[in-house]
């Protein structure tokens, strides 16, 4: 059933609490970070001691003032939370700032001053791969014999793409107020994904021990990936301040030092070659992704296994090899990003089956349904996990007819026919995606669940809630388990001390993973009170027992199945418990079983499950702006069981969009020093709303329960965004109309109106030159 | 003299004396003022800079003797002095006495229009205002409404949803319950000129052109602004201290729209919101413009003569009031002079106007029978976006279909909005047809050499720049893509 948000009326109504409205008392003090300008330097010397003059300044710290480790990396410790000698990008961190006004922090600021030596950086891909600036030794997957495999192709392609960088653009960003309690103490509010983590991270850096570190989460304001390690770098800052100054301390930092500071989607380049027969069936495909790092590890490994997990998308490949490099430039290190790496491979894909089809004159279409896995065979990928329970054929099938796919192909082709400047272009595109950290241990979670003696209760998980309504679905699924109306139940704010020991809220598994650990909990009180009332009931009707096992809890009460008369409302029994001495309070932990993967093979079984989802984009092109305008979109995507119908279409929905500008308008631009040009919405723009296509059909698709999720649902968050390349593959489209489809555009990703322009322009040209030449076209 | 600023919030006056509270200044932003009370943490700063109206409110102003118009205005770009005499309306204010919902607030839950939230409050103070402004609103004007406030997380379509599930009472609600009750209250405010000295910054807000010119002889150093749409962004972003402001959006004599058989004369302190209507029917091109213009919440205090005075190459209005043959109307409050659009811009950012002259008014003529003009805008996306470059082009051919006239006005192609001079020479007597268009394109290439910058290369421009007169030649001549 759908419901709204838990906290919709308090969104609306601007109650809902975000870190920057905590009422706080003037002590607060203002943080603030001073970072660096050069993308690569040493360090010579720098004096600190104008700006702690400055009146109101309470500190200005440097790497020296961290009593614990100066280190803030989440998997491998190559990011200091303070620069000591060297600075490796723009927006590296180098001193720190408490004062009790924002004008004395920019005053301390102004007086700070550092010696630097500027070092030759490396901000291209090209300078990456030219030094062999690696991050860690190249990746690699291979099934069959590719090159065997490619010379007896019938066809060969090769080519290069380029997918760009992206920002996450969540509305709140990152922010933090760390509050100092007695001794070491410090309670902090984070806008973090992985709670846990950031505890951690404090208390290394402050070497005080993590029972001393409470980390709370109540909500996000967005988030998307970018707060899943990099909310952790703002939170340090703050917790760092407050435990030096012992006062509370807040960051938050403004727009532009937001998107010059934080990492970004990794940029890729990415080359294949492509075996292919007559027909449009791919025999092999050979791809080398590059990605960017960034100056520092990150989450970037486990990004480009993603990718090389996703270099398939939903086609067999019978040989394959993926080679996954990845590269250290001085840009700030780049981080998850909803998709975390799977869009970068799937473009690549995507791009060789739209090639394939220009090639044989056909539409895509029909090589990407023939190309889909198999249901029975065909159905291994390359990493050798078998695809079950796959949704491809029931989702084209449908998809192509409430689309109307086949007539709006001919109106399209029509419409080209008859107009010169205004090109129109559909693309059918589909999604496979994997679902489960494929670092195999992270796909865990744990809760506390809390019943009082008025019958509400209290749900506490390791889940954090960003607005993809995750507190909404585990207060449906533990007022479901229970039996009791939704109102009943609370979901706490994410908080440590509650809930230990947890993994980011990530890898769109949000859900299945809290969602069973609450449920573990909810059985495990489920046992307890049933075994007392089945003694309550027994107690009134001596002679005939109530047995535990047949208690159910349904409709606000427990009753004895074998005898409909033993009731008793939830409200009154949990009133008895604590007379009768029952703990309302229990954990509950879970893991996804049945996942191994061999990270060094490149082979095993690492996805719980598979989301499927497609789309059909219509797009019409201005062939002498580059502008284009989405005509129409229509969306089916499998949720499974769809927990919350209205949350899960939101998912997809602004997903989708979301892909739609990764795709198209948002351009990120760095100068030849490394500073971001694109560091404001002035220039780095993101879909507004007329951005977003004139008629948008989205639907679930339906009867489709996964054995492998919580009540059968499905996970959502990331696999729409990457639906976004139906419309960019259906402005490839119209671009390709201009030479009649006899000439392939040159693309990249995103395809800016310059893009787009410089393409039509390029045809253009050709069909001149060959004209000229007497060739036909 | 008002010394000090009074506007009504939550039903109360509320008095802020600059002079006594050392917390608050002239240029602190009605966003910092809000976000500074413990019971107004509702509206979000997103951007600081009018992008993503996360820091929407609205404001009433009376109307005429007995109503109230409301505007949504992005409070980050707003100086606090600058909504004296106002009601300020924020989000916390839409449930009524009983606690219920306002309907956009409810059709915004109904709907699962918000995600994480934070743009929210935003998004619906922007449908509250559509609400009290237009009965069942088209598409368009839902999207016209919105295109001020991004959200990351929705993709919009349950937010247009919510609009047009919700704009369709006549805009009834319990603020038109109090409405006498509030025009009487904000009657009560003292109006007049207004100057605030802080010691640190003075703020002047004259009411009369002749008290504005003054000022700014006594104080070369003022920054004169109107609606402060892009003088806020030197506090917001740069923490300038602004020494000095002379606000002139109180000169009623600048505030006037006269409309003659021959021209129409807006008065530089008219926004562009308000501009709409007047010039809908004579000026088509400049009305397709305006719409193009920022956001809702930035047309409704963004001024024709700011968007001159501040001389931007990639202003959104000069190239297509530069085709229509518009003159600014410049006073030094005794003598005043009209300078032709195209001679007014003399460099980057600079006008033809002397220190002590205040811009008076834009008059445009109306076309004569027969002249086309077409405005065009080139810009990464759809809506508030700068242009990367943009075109004001007018025409007027003879009996015989030559050309007799034609202006070819660029902006974003040069240091200041500029005209592609020697195509416009090459074209006048020449037919106006494919292939001369055609021959005249690469003649673009001698009037213009722009730069390469975050908004696209020059490669980009002067493709566009070419492609924009072929575009003008299918707009003007009908020919539909059909019939080529």
């Amino acid at each position: 059933m759908s419901f709204s948000h838990e906290s919709a009326s308090k969104h609306v109504t601007g109650e809902a609490v975000y870190i920057d409205d905590i009422l706080v008392n003037d002590q607060l003090l203002v943080g603030r970070v001073v970072y660096s300008p050069h993308a690569h330097a040493r360090i010579l010397s720098f004096d600190l001691s104008e700006a702690q003059k400055v009146p109101g300044v309470h500190a200005v710290l440097c790497h020296k003032d961290i009593p614990g480790a100066n280190q803030m990396g989440p998997v491998v410790k190559d990011e200091p939370c303070l620069a000591a000698d060297e600075v490796i990008c723009v927006g590296q961190a180098i001193f720190l700032i408490a004062a009790e006004t924002e004008e004395q922090c920019l005053e301390a600021e102004r007086r700070i001053k550092v010696e630097y030596r500027p070092l030759d950086p490396i901000l291209t891909l090209e300078k990456a791969i030219e030094h062999q600036s690696l991050l860690i030794p190249p990746r690699t997957m291979l099934r069959g014999e590719p090159d065997k495999a490619l010379s007896e192709s019938e066809h060969l392609l090769k080519g290069e793409l380029r997918t760009g960088a992206a920002e996450h653009w969540y509305l709140e960003t990152q922010v933090c107020l760390a509050v100092p309690g007695e001794g070491n103490e410090l309670t902090v509010y984070a806008s973090s994904q992985h709670p846990s983590e950031t505890q951690a991270l404090i208390a290394e850096l402050l070497g005080i021990r993590r029972n001393e570190v409470v980390v709370e989460v109540r909500r996000m304001g967005g988030a998307f990936g970018g707060k899943e390690t990099q909310g952790n770098h703002t939170a340090c800052w703050s917790a760092l301040l407050a435990g030096v100054t012992r006062r509370p301390v807040k960051i938050r930092l403004c727009r532009d030092d937001d998107q010059k500071i934080t990492g970004k989607r990794h940029r890729f380049l990415s080359r294949y070659e492509a075996g292919f027969d007559n027909d449009g069936m791919l025999r092999a495909l050979k791809v080398e992704l590059n990605s960017d790092g960034g100056c520092a590890t990150d989450l970037s490994i486990a990004i480009l296994e993603r990718a090389m997990l996703h270099v398939d998308n939903a086609y067999y490949v019978p040989h394959c090899s993926v080679v996954g490099n990845l590269w250290r430039t001085n840009l700030p290190s780049n981080t998850a990003f909803r998709g975390f790496g799977g869009p970068q491979g799937i473009a690549v894909m995507e791009t060789v089956v739209d090639r394939i089809a220009r090639v044989l004159k056909k539409d895509p279409s029909e090589i990407r349904q023939k190309n889909f896995y198999g249901i029975d065979s065909r159905n291994v990928t390359h990493y050798g996990q078998t695809v079950e329970h796959n949704r491809l054929f029931l989702l084209y099938d449908q998809l192509m007819a409430s689309s109307e796919y086949a007539r709006r192909r001919k109106e399209t082709d029509t419409f080209n026919n008859s107009h010169e400047f205004l090109k129109r272009g559909m693309a059918i595109t589909p999604v496979k995606f994997g679902i489960s950290f494929t670092t195999s241990f992270l796909n865990q979670a744990g809760a506390l669940v809390n019943v009082y003696g008025d019958g509400t209760i209290l749900v506490n998980h390791g889940g954090t809630e960003m607005g993809q309504g995750l507190h909404t679905k585990i207060q449906r699924i533990a007022a479901a388990e229970f039996g009791v109306s939704v109102e009943r139940v609370k979901v706490n704010a994410t908080n440590t001390s509650k809930v230990p020991n947890t993994a980011a809220t990530a890898a769109s598994a949000g859900t299945d993973l809290n969602g069973m650990a609450v449920k573990n909990a909810i059985d495990t009180l489920k046992g307890r009170i049933a075994e007392s009332m089945a003694l309550y009931f027994s107690e009134q009707h001596k002679g005939d027992p109530s047995r535990p096992d047949t208690l159910v809890f349904e409709d606000d009460s427990i009753r004895d199945s074998k005898h409909p008369d033993r009731t008793i409302s939830f409200v009154e029994a949990m009133g008895m418990m604590f007379t009768r001495q029952v703990s309302l309070s229990a954990t509950g932990y879970y893991k996804t079983p049945g996942i191994q993967w061999d990270k060094a093979r490149g082979w095993g079984h690492p996805f719980n499950y598979y989301a499927f989802g497609m789309c059909v984009s219509e797009v019409e092109v201005d062939v002498l702006t580059g502008g284009h305008t989405l005509l129409r979109t229509d969306i089916l995507h499998d949720v499974g069981d769809s927990l919350n119908p209205l949350i899960d279409i939101g998912q997809v929905e602004g997903g989708y969009i979301q892909g739609v500008g990764w795709c198209t308008t948002e351009e990120i631009k760095w100068d030849e020093k490394g500073n971001l040009l694109t560091h404001s919405p002035d220039t780095y723009k993101i879909p507004s709303v007329q951005d977003i296509p004139k008629d948008f059909r989205v639907s679930l698709l339906k009867d489709v329960p996964n054995p492998n999720a919580i009540r059968k649902s499905k996970a959502v968050a990331e696999p729409p965004l990457m639906l976004g390349f139906s419309a960019w593959l259906a402005i490839k489209d119209a671009v390709s109309a201009v030479g009649n489809h006899d000439l392939e555009p040159d693309f990249s990703l995103p395809a800016t109106n310059e893009v787009i322009l410089l393409a039509v322009e390029r045809i253009k040209d050709e069909v001149k030159a060959r004209r000229g030449a007497g060739v036909e076209v | 003299m008002i010394t000090k600023v009074t506007f009504l919030l939550d039903d109360v006056l509320e008095t802020v004396d600059f002079a006594a509270d050392p917390s608050v200044s002239p240029t602190t932003t009605v966003l910092n003022y809000l976000r500074g009370l413990p019971n107004h943490k509702g509206i979000k700063e997103g951007c600081a800079e009018g992008d993503c109206g996360a820091c929407t409110v609205v404001l009433g102003e009376l109307d005429g003797d007995s109503s109230i118009r409301y505007k949504s205005v992005d409070s980050c770009l707003l100086f606090l002095p600058m909504i004296h005499g106002k009601q300020l309306i924020t989000v916390e204010n839409l449930q009524n006495g009983e606690g219920m919902l306002h309907p956009v607030q409810q059709a915004m839950v109904d709907a699962g229009g918000s995600q994480c939230g934070f743009c929210t409050p935003g998004f619906v103070m922007s449908l509250f205002s559509l609400y009290k402004e237009k009965n069942v609103p088209s598409r368009a004007e839902i999207d016209g409404a919105l295109t001020g406030n991004l959200c990351r997380c929705t993709g919009y379509r349950p937010i247009v949803e919510a609009a047009a599930h919700s704009c369709m009472h006549d805009g009834l609600d319990q603020f038109t319950e109090r409405k006498i009750h509030t025009v009487n209250l904000l009657k009560s405010i003292p109006r007049g000129p207004m100057a605030i000295e802080t010691g640190k910054q003075s703020f002047f807000r004259p009411s009369t052109i002749r008290e504005a010119v003054s000022l700014k002889r006594l104080h070369p150093d003022a920054v004169v602004v109107c609606g402060a749409t892009d003088v806020a962004l030197r506090v917001t972003k740069r923490h300038e201290l602004i020494g000095k402001i002379i606000d002139i959006s109180g000169v009623e004599e600048l505030r006037t729209i006269t409309d003659r058989p021959e021209s129409l004369t807006i008065g530089s302190a008219v926004t562009i919101s308000e501009a709409i209507i007047p010039i809908e029917t004579s000026f088509p091109a400049l009305r397709e413009m305006l719409s193009l213009f920022a956001s809702k919440q930035i047309r409704n205090v963004a001024t024709f003569g700011g968007n001159l005075g501040t001389a931007s190459p990639i202003g959104d209005t000069p190239p297509v009031l530069i085709a229509y043959g518009a003159r600014v109307v410049v006073t030094d409050g005794g003598r005043e002079r009209e300078v032709p659009l195209d001679e007014f811009f003399v460099g980057y950012r600079k006008t033809a106007m002397a220190k002590d002259e205040l811009i008076k008014a834009i008059v445009i003529p109306k076309l004569r029978n027969g002249s086309l003009v077409r405005g065009y805008k080139v810009s990464k996306r759809k809506d508030l976006d700068i242009a990367t470059l943009s075109g004001g082009f007018r025409l007027d051919l003879d009996s015989r279909g030559k050309v007799a006239g034609l202006v070819l006005a660029y902006g974003g192609m040069a240091e200041k909005t500029k005209r592609a001079v020697s195509v416009e020479k090459f074209m006048i007597g020449k037919p106006w047809d494919r292939r001369t268009v055609e021959q005249a394109m690469p003649l673009v290439d001698n009037d213009f050499h722009p730069i390469s910058d975050t908004r696209g290369s020059a490669e980009f421009r002067m493709i566009a720049a070419r492609n924009l007169l072929l575009k003008f030649w299918v707009d003007t001549t009908g020919k539909d893509d059909a019939q080529l």
